[in-house]
């Protein structure tokens, strides 16, 4: 079914190079689509995958190489470019105009006349069996609707490139069943289409081709069948990207018997996560591993005060915690590194020293009113020498550092309150080799002395390195526990990726 | 080499309000050159500060809010509000001047308060507040006139006191009283108030958190400051700044009117910016912030003295700084507007 | 029921509701108020602000601000005011309008979506250039004593007693409207303000329907002063300052949301009757006009801040909607029945 019957090449991209900053995104993407293909894209997170679309689609513009739309070199140097060759995006996170109808979502931008448009609308909905009244407004449409709107609008642009950037990530399960018979229609119908997504299970389904994308390049690719779970398994493993020299892990493990949990969590329910129960001890690192989207940020949000909590508790050294502030949870010995450093940690045009104490303002050796300047300098010297922070001096922006010494900077300011419970959301994400070193040593430094600390990172090697033991998140809930001896590459990637249980039915 | 590098720091802080030092030395210049006489003589200098203290006192506080990324276009309705409020409770419910005075600036806090809370735990837009908040609180002051016996339009007067020497003393001092027999009180509470704002802003640990707010208020609010708290709280110090102003006023003019200050919105939004506040927030000081004002100051001061350019035609000069500074700057800072240039320039040298 | 709930959804009928509410108090503390003139003159007295928020609402759609329409009506005022001084025609004021308004127009527009300047600070900056012009043209006098019938225009009717002007602002305003709900381009304004980076994704000219946005502001601004010159029968200095503040309240009064992306040509106008006819209603209540600002006020903070409330909720909804559907899809999962649906 793969195989499509013309030779004619719908899409080709050759050596394409993008950069941001000294941050090399994409390193030479080869890809190639035809027509009646179905090319599922895997991979990790930071792997540049949207990078690429956004530059199929003229949102970004690349560095280097080269855009071929039916043998024809194009520029893409803006959307409406891209909508014009016949390439249409169904982003990850719907676009739509909330305050629109269906109708007028879908006809935005169309030339040609309205009532024409409904018929062609009304026609093509029919064809796949979806309904939807289009004279709702967007706001007021579930995300899989949003979905299905969106990829209206793709088809009324007769769009003969389709990519669809994880539509299933919050479809229910009826509506993947639907959703992939569109799909097929599509493709049957000689529209090319790539798939991003995150669930291997999906590639067999609908997919005729795979790539799999590491670290900016394509690692792997070829047709469907050529490839089993395994494969595709050690395909996403970063090891097969890139010869890096594997650290020596030693199998201390830790002798759990005499010891009592410093943090808990008991049937803990909350917006995107449900019926989480795990405790961290004291002087562990426990790996919290899952792919983005599966409820991970979500959890460590909720408990860290930024969310509403659902259900269940949060004990840390036996006292209740569930639904403190932030604040509170700073003062009760709970902090934590987000995942998302430009947006929630750092201050980007504040000095580094003003960084480092932003969140131990309140205690009291920083001043009662007046701040204690002396105690801002010898605080952020420490955390800049103990942390090897290249600067020029402590009053330096930290929007001016590189991305591996600003993550430094948002650790350290973490660490400055003395917590009890460290929690790291995804802490080596876009920083480079050596600054990810010296993150591990901080936090091989923290549980030395004896400081609990929850690991959450979708770099699965990163997780087997540091942790002590270690958890899965699929889907909100908790997949699977590993030991120490049983954390491996295989048993995370396959747990994060919802198919540890698979393999155990099989 | 920390020093040097310290040093190096300092300078590019410092740069804007060197650039501010410069423009005001540029008019002292220029204007002095026109007519050095009139310019100069001290008599005129600060019988016109009665007429801007008020934008130069509100301005160092609307910095806070900027700095958090709001926008306050109602404190010149406050200061109106502050003076009938004085007027009414001391004339017409025969309160004691001072427990006017301080009832009034509770008011003015109480009327920031609530287009703060409105901002912060509302998430309304600063600016729709704002305005709001100009037409029910010079709304407001109307009423509040409405109450007097005085008509409106005259305005309350024969406050308290001038001694049998003839020299102001209890509430008109705060107008008249002049420090060493030179300085206007104004002045001595305008500095007295900038220092107080320096302090606050760029030394406690207040400052600090409206400055991490300003920055980045999610990341802010990651590291447990209550931003709410910290928003709703620039409002009300706007507040209390505009009836400061607004006491200071009435105090002078001896007169207590409801539409007091209507008119300086435009002129404390430029002094703010132009002080180099950041309209997005996180960026701005104190020094730059009184630094634009007396740049705006002597130029509405010395425009109409030595050029004799209409008084009611000060908005224009002072409109074109505005545009070409705040411009400036965001083409300087935009990384996406320099990059266009440089593309430009780059799709230039390709041609060649 | 589902015409209802579509109708609710039209904005401008809730302030059309609003509007006939307020008449109907008035009506019925004082039944003086329900004469014929009294109705038809709200409407023809409001024709300089219907003009003024009809123009930003172009702008506010697109989630932009601008603050200096009160200015370029003054402006455009005195020009007018001078041009009736030696009898000319409202034809060439109309055409000075229409240059000074793209004039401003383009400099806003540039200045907003190009530099990128927060559009509340460039356009006050604008707005005291502006200002100071009034000045500089007319040399700070008053513009009066016009020739011919100018003065006269403003009160000749058509259609029974409605007002020429207001005749011709009621037709541009449905046309307006029209072309903002019916055609491609008239959605861009909304598509832009309702949601930036989808109307880019789709290509829709961004920048482009900004400038246009703050052009048509100025255009329309401009011949509200020819209106207000022709009103008043004079033009002072100041003439239209703080008219700005009135017309954006008149927007949001109108359903047009301050955020972007909402509201019509036709709110904006119903928003202007409400704003220009609250004075006359409080003085046929009883109440003193003096409340006139007040209850501006309130009526202004009360529609933005359950505007806001509402905006935060039905985002917060969407959110958790779709992190619910994260967590909850793909766990109880029947692998069998995936083929048969």
């Amino acid at each position: 079914m793969g195989k499509s019957e013309t030779n004619e090449k719908l899409l080709c991209i050759e050596k394409i190079y993008k950069s941001f900053g000294s941050n090399l995104v994409l390193r030479g993407i080869d890809l190639e689509l035809k027509a009646g293909e179905v090319l599922a894209l895997i991979g990790g997170n930071g792997a540049g995958k949207s990078t690429l679309m956004k530059i199929i689609m003229g949102i970004y513009q690349s560095d280097k190489g080269s855009i071929y739309v039916n043998s024809k070199q194009l520029h893409l140097s803006n959307a409406s470019a891209a909508l014009a060759a016949g390439i249409y995006m169904v982003p990850q996170e719907p676009m739509l105009f909330p305050n629109m109808t269906v109708e007028e979502n879908i006809t935005m931008g169309f030339k040609g006349k309205q009532s024409e448009l409904k018929k062609k609308i009304v026609e093509l909905m029919q064809s796949i069996g979806w309904e939807l009244d289009l004279e709702r407004s967007a706001s007021s449409l579930s995300i899989a609707e949003q979905t299905l709107v969106e990829i209206i609008r793709g088809l009324l642009r007769e769009a003969k490139i389709l990519i669809l950037d994880e539509p299933t990530s919050a479809l229910t399960f009826d509506e993947v069943a639907s959703f992939f018979k569109v799909v097929k229609d599509l493709k049957d119908k000689g529209i090319g289409i790539i798939y991003i997504t995150h669930r291997l299970s999906e590639v067999f389904e609908i997919a005729t081709h795979v790539s799999i994308m590491c670290d900016g390049i394509i690692t792997l690719d070829g047709q469907v069948e050529d490839f089993n779970r395994e494969m595709l398994i050690k395909g996403l493993m970063p090891s097969n990207c890139e010869q890096k020299e594997k650290a020596e892990t030693e199998l201390k493990t830790i002798d759990y018997k005499n010891l009592k949990p410093v943090f808990e969590l008991k049937d803990y329910s909350g917006y995107g996560f449900n019926n989480i129960s795990f405790g961290v001890y004291p002087g562990e690192i426990l790996g919290l591993a899952g792919v983005v989207g599966a409820g991970r940020t979500e959890l460590v949000r909720t408990i860290f005060g930024r969310d509403k909590t659902l259900s269940g508790k949060v004990l840390l050294e036996g006292k209740d915690i569930t639904g403190l502030k932030t604040s509170a949870m700073l003062k009760a010995g709970i902090n934590l590194v987000p995942e998302d450093r430009h947006n929630h940690g750092l201050f980007k045009i504040s000095a580094v020293s003003e960084n480092i104490t932003a969140s131990m303002l309140d205690r009291k050796d920083m001043g009662r009113f007046t701040l204690n300047r002396k105690k801002e300098r010898q605080l952020t010297s420490k955390y800049v020498e103990d942390f090897r922070i290249k600067v020029t001096d402590n009053g330096q922006l930290a929007g001016s550092l590189s991305g591996g010494n600003q993550q430094k900077v948002v650790i350290g300011k973490s660490l400055s309150t003395l917590p009890k419970l460290v929690i790291l959301d995804e802490p080596t994400r876009g920083i480079d080799a050596a600054a990810r070193m010296d993150v591990y040593r901080i936090i091989n430094e923290l549980k030395s002395k004896g400081v609990a600390v929850l690991l959450i990172s979708s770099d699965l090697e990163e997780i087997v390195e540091l942790a002590d033991r270690s958890i899965a998140v699929f889907n909100g809930r908790i997949n699977r526990e590993f030991t120490k001896k049983e954390i491996t590459m295989d048993n995370l990637t396959a747990a994060s990726f919802g198919l540890y249980k698979d393999q155990e039915a099989i | 080499m920390k020093n040097k590098f310290l040093q190096k720091t300092k300078d590019i802080v410092t740069k804007w309000e060197f650039v501010l030092v410069m423009i005001i030395a540029a008019e002292f210049i220029i204007f002095g050159a026109a007519d050095f006489e009139k310019f100069m003589r001290p008599a005129s200098i600060f019988s016109s500060i009665n007429n801007y203290i008020s934008i130069c006192i509100i301005s160092l506080f609307v910095t806070f809010v900027m700095i958090t990324g709001g926008i306050d276009i109602q404190a010149s309705s406050i200061v109106g509000l502050t003076s009938i409020v004085i007027g009414v409770l001391w004339s017409d419910a025969g309160l004691n001047i001072w427990m006017a005075v301080l009832l009034a600036i509770i008011t003015a806090g109480l009327a920031g308060a609530l287009s703060g809370f409105l901002v912060a735990y509302c998430n309304v837009q600063p600016m729709v507040v704002t305005l709001g908040g100009s037409f029910l609180f010079s709304g407001i002051a109307l009423l509040v006139s409405g109450l007097s016996a005085t008509p409106a339009y005259q305005g309350i007067n024969g406050f308290p006191g001038k001694n049998e020497a003839g020299e102001f003393i209890a509430f008109r001092a705060l107008g008249k009283y002049k420090l060493f027999d030179v300085i206007p009180i104004q002045i001595v509470i305008y500095v007295a108030l900038i220092i107080l704002c320096y302090w606050l802003l760029h030394k406690s640990k207040y400052g600090r958190k409206v400055f991490l707010v300003g920055v980045n208020r999610k990341a802010a609010e990651y590291s447990g400051v209550n931003s709410r708290w910290i928003i709703m709280s620039t409002y009300i110090l706007t507040g209390i700044g505009a009836a400061i102003a607004g006491v200071l006023l009435t105090a002078n003019v001896d007169s207590a009117k409801y539409n007091l200050g209507s008119t300086f919105t435009l002129s404390i939004i430029t002094a703010v910016v132009l002080g180099g506040t950041l309209s997005t927030g996180g960026k701005g000081s104190i020094i730059g912030t009184a630094l634009a004002a007396l740049a705006i100051v002597i130029l509405r001061y010395g425009l109409p003295l030595c050029f004799g350019v209409s008084t009611q035609n000060l908005d224009l000069p002072i409109g074109i700084m505005l545009v070409l500074v705040v411009s400036a700057r965001e083409l300087a800072s935009n990384p996406r507007t320099s990059s266009y240039i440089r593309k430009l320039f780059r799709k230039e040298h390709s041609i060649e | 029921m589902n015409l209802l709930k579509r109708l609710s959804r039209v904005r401008w009928l809730s302030s059309l509701v609003f509007l006939i509410i307020l008449f109907t108090v008035t009506g019925i503390i004082n039944p003086t108020f329900f004469s014929y003139e009294n109705i038809i003159s709200a409407f023809n007295s409001s024709v300089v602000f219907t003009l003024l928020a009809a123009g930003i609402a172009f702008v506010i759609m697109t989630g932009e601000i601008d603050v200096s329409i009160g200015a370029t009506m003054g402006l455009s005022a005195a020009i007018a005011g001078t041009i009736a001084q030696r009898g000319g025609s409202i034809a060439e004021m109309l055409l000075y309008a229409a240059v000074l308004g793209i004039a401003v127009g383009i400099i806003n527009g540039v200045g907003v979506a190009i530099i990128k300047v927060p559009s509340l600070i460039f356009t006050l900056g604008i707005m005291g250039i502006v200002r100071g012009l009034v000045y500089v043209y007319s040399g700070g006098r008053t513009v009066e004593n016009f020739a011919g019938d100018f003065t006269n225009l403003g009160s000749k009717t058509i259609f029974g007693d409605i007002t020429i002007y207001y005749s011709i602002v009621v037709v541009v305003i449905i046309a307006g409207h029209l072309i903002l709900t019916r055609t491609r381009s008239g959605k861009n304004f909304i598509a832009v303000g309702d949601n930036i980076g989808g109307a880019t994704l789709i290509g829709i000219p961004v920048v482009w329907t900004k400038v246009l946005a703050y052009i048509l502001s100025g255009i329309f601004a401009a011949v509200a002063g020819v209106a207000f010159a022709s009103k008043y029968g004079q033009v002072n200095i100041v003439a239209g300052s703080g008219y700005e503040m009135s017309a954006i309240a008149a927007c949001v009064l109108g359903g047009v949301s301050l955020s972007g992306g909402l509201g019509s040509l036709l709110g904006a106008g119903i928003g202007a009757v409400i704003m220009s006819t609250i004075g006359r209603l409080l003085v046929f209540i009883g109440l003193s006009s003096d409340f006139d600002n007040t209850i501006k006020g309130i009526m202004l903070i009360t529609i933005v801040v359950t505007d806001a409330l509402m905006h935060t909720r039905s985002v917060e909804k969407a959110r958790r909607a779709r992190l619910a559907a994260r967590a909850s899809s793909h766990n109880d999962v029947k692998v069998d029945s995936a083929d048969e649906k």
